[in-house]
């Protein structure tokens, strides 16, 4: 599968003998960094399981449905957050500290606060998510959770990811990469906006709609922001890194950063489009979400331009990290096109309150944030722990679930909305014939995906605790790289 | 970019600039909205939410009920909600004026209920459909609701009404 390991394992540097050789860096990142993905891999099965459970409801709502504790509602919205709060903040803790620590060559001296801010962190959600499912629920998609539960978790962020920021300011060069822009932006962005958004939904509720607009700028700052930001960090690293090869047109990446920043949060009112709001803020909205193919457009010449010389997309797929990471690309690109094509009031009237926004996010959190981080697990746990991976074959079963799960999930979503949104447009056609689509095949279909993702999910668990636990005590001393 | 200062306050003022922009300059133009008459001397509108309704709303939010139903009517021209009877008219940011928590919602799996009051079925049939729904329709049964707890999402939904004229939206004649 990777052309540095003849032998079928997934690449990754293999044992030298006795106990694995970290670099200064390394060491000093290994115990936070395995505390975060450990936590971020429990959370991703627990999500699998809460989503295949709120996948069946969707279209058998007699499953389960004499326990009140297991109603739609509350199992989808548990699914969303443990999947976001749990998987997608406890992976990008690990991706973007062991990213800065490595782009900012920063021996790490005081990982206890980190994984104080972790343990922190899993212990809040852990409530949050219990009091969901025990009915404390709020009326706004990831922000749901009880509100103080708000407070927790923001100061965990800041116990957790801000040591990124400190690694850039302490980096010996001068050295600076867009990989180290994106995390530093994202990680400054996100406790902003959160704060922002907690105060002006949950703890001094604003008047209406308004708050409507809040919760919808904050989830359009939580997806570009955090988990966009973030990935394209990862991307900008391990693309060159893996193929060997500098970044094409790397001078644009700048453009792309602050234009990526610039219009993610002015876009937000384009998911409201229609609804009892300003009709001059849905304009803004339209605009700003056409304007965000920008970033996509800079990011996509980066990255297929690279990928273009030199067979990269053969050696891509025939590397492990750059497999995953290759349909987090492509899936980041599609994300992009559609939230700025799909956004106009015409598209909107047709599609909105369809499954066609769930299939966009999903393109998002799951193909370019999830498939990315995966990708960088490979590249990166062989090296902490020194241990390979224990099983090839768990590895391919591994991607193929996930990769299958993505298309049918996001090809579901978005065929079924766009059908769907269509009959119901027209006000003859009775809702029924659409819901035969939203909860017929395409339910089915996300049935279907669910079940692929939790097999994945499984498979990758195995392999990872497997090379975890079986790993041995590393020395901290000798590789400089 | 080399410095961490100047990256940081880009940064800051890109999200700075979308906050004040979108949600500090509607808070101006939305946040003195209250109840208002359509026209002078006539009674206000939105109304308040009877005390059982108040309750029934809890239950609706607990049960998680917002993640199929949406609350608002989109006017003629984009959506065909008024076309299918969700509404009489558009929804308006005046009619969740009152509402501590909105629950817009934004998915419809369900149909919308921003106007369910006005075409709600009895008291006794629509808690009689929430226990358990006739065959054929996709609702999740909620046997489990205890009488006090189903009379108030019953009341809820039934106070769940949009079929007044407000100063933004006036009801064609």
């Amino acid at each position: 599968m990777s052309q540095d390991n003849r032998n079928g394992r997934p690449q990754g540097r293999p044992p030298q003998g006795g106990a694995p050789r970290l670099s200064r860096t390394e060491a000093g990142l290994r115990t936070p960094f395995l505390g975060f993905f450990t936590s971020a891999v429990l959370w991703l099965v627990v999500a699998s399981v809460l989503a295949l459970v709120a996948a069946v409801k969707l279209h058998r709502p007699g499953f389960l449905g004499s326990c009140e504790l297991t109603t739609y509602g509350r199992v989808a919205a548990a699914a969303q957050d443990v999947f976001v709060y749990g998987w997608g903040f406890n992976a990008l803790f690990a991706v973007n500290f062991w990213l800065m620590a490595q782009l900012g060559r920063f021996e790490f001296r005081n990982g206890w606060l980190a994984t104080l801010g972790g343990a922190t962190w899993n212990l809040a959600l852990t409530y949050g998510v219990v009091q969901i499912l025990r009915g404390q629920l709020g009326g706004f998609a990831l922000l749901d959770l009880p509100r103080e539960v708000g407070p927790v978790l923001l100061l965990a962020f800041l116990l957790s990811a801000l040591w990124s920021v400190v690694t850039y300011a302490r980096r010996p060069s001068g050295h600076h990469f867009a990989s180290q822009w994106y995390v530093i932006g994202a990680t400054f962005a996100l406790p902003i906006v959160f704060l922002l958004a907690q105060l002006m939904v949950l703890w001094f509720p604003t008047v209406g709609t308004v708050q409507a607009l809040a919760h919808t700028w904050f989830v359009q700052n939580l997806m570009v922001l955090w988990f966009g930001a973030s990935t394209l960090a990862a991307t900008y690293y391990f693309l060159p890194k893996v193929l060997g090869r500098p970044l094409s047109h790397y001078y644009l990446a700048p453009i792309g950063f602050w234009t990526l920043f610039l219009f993610a949060g002015w876009s937000s009112p384009a998911g409201l489009l229609g609804g009892p709001l300003p009709i001059w803020l849905q304009s803004v909205g339209v605009v700003a979400s056409v304007m965000s193919i920008i970033p996509v457009v800079i990011t996509g010449i980066n990255f297929y331009a690279t990928l273009a010389v030199d067979g990269g997309w053969s050696r891509a797929w025939n590397s492990t990290t750059l497999r995953f990471v290759v349909v987090g690309v492509v899936s980041f690109t599609l994300f992009g096109v559609l939230a700025a094509v799909f956004s106009t009031r015409d598209f909107s009237a047709v599609l909105r309150f369809t499954s066609f926004d769930q299939g966009q996010q999903q393109l998002l959190t799951y193909g370019a944030l999830t498939m990315t981080v995966f990708g960088a697990s490979y590249f990166i746990l062989p090296r902490l722990t020194g241990s390979l991976w224990p099983s090839a074959k768990l590895v391919h079963l591994h991607f193929w679930a996930s990769f299958l799960g993505l298309l049918i999930a996001v090809g579901a979503a978005l065929v079924g909305g766009w059908q769907a949104g269509h009959l119901l447009a027209d006000a003859a056609v009775p809702a029924a014939q659409a819901s035969a689509i939203s909860l017929g095949w395409a339910a089915a279909a996300g049935s279907l995906a669910a079940i692929l993702f939790l097999v994945g999910h499984v498979a990758f668990a195995l392999n990872a605790f497997g090379m975890i636990l079986s790993s041995t005590t590393p020395t901290s001393e000798g590789r400089q790289d | 970019m080399k410095n961490l200062n100047l990256l940081l306050a880009g940064v800051f003022f890109t999200v700075a600039a979308a906050w004040s922009g979108l949600l500090i300059t509607s808070q101006v133009q939305l946040g003195a909205l209250g109840r208002a008459p359509a026209e002078e001397g006539g009674p206000l509108f939105p109304a308040r939410e009877p005390g059982l309704a108040i309750q029934g709303r809890l239950v609706y939010q607990d049960l998680g009920c917002v993640a199929c139903h949406t609350q608002q009517v989109r006017p003629a021209g984009q959506g065909s909600d008024i076309a299918r009877g969700y509404g009489v008219r558009p929804s308006v940011a005046r009619d969740y004026v009152l509402q501590p928590q909105v629950l817009l919602g934004q998915h419809r799996v369900g149909p919308d209920l921003a106007n369910y009051g006005a075409r709600a079925k009895s008291d006794a049939e629509l808690a009689a459909f929430l226990a358990a729904p006739a065959t054929g329709v996709n609702h999740p049964p909620y046997a489990f609701l205890t009488a006090e707890r189903s009379t108030a999402l019953v009341a809820y939904l039934k106070s769940l009404r949009q079929d007044y004229s407000s100063p933004e939206a006036k009801l064609k004649q």
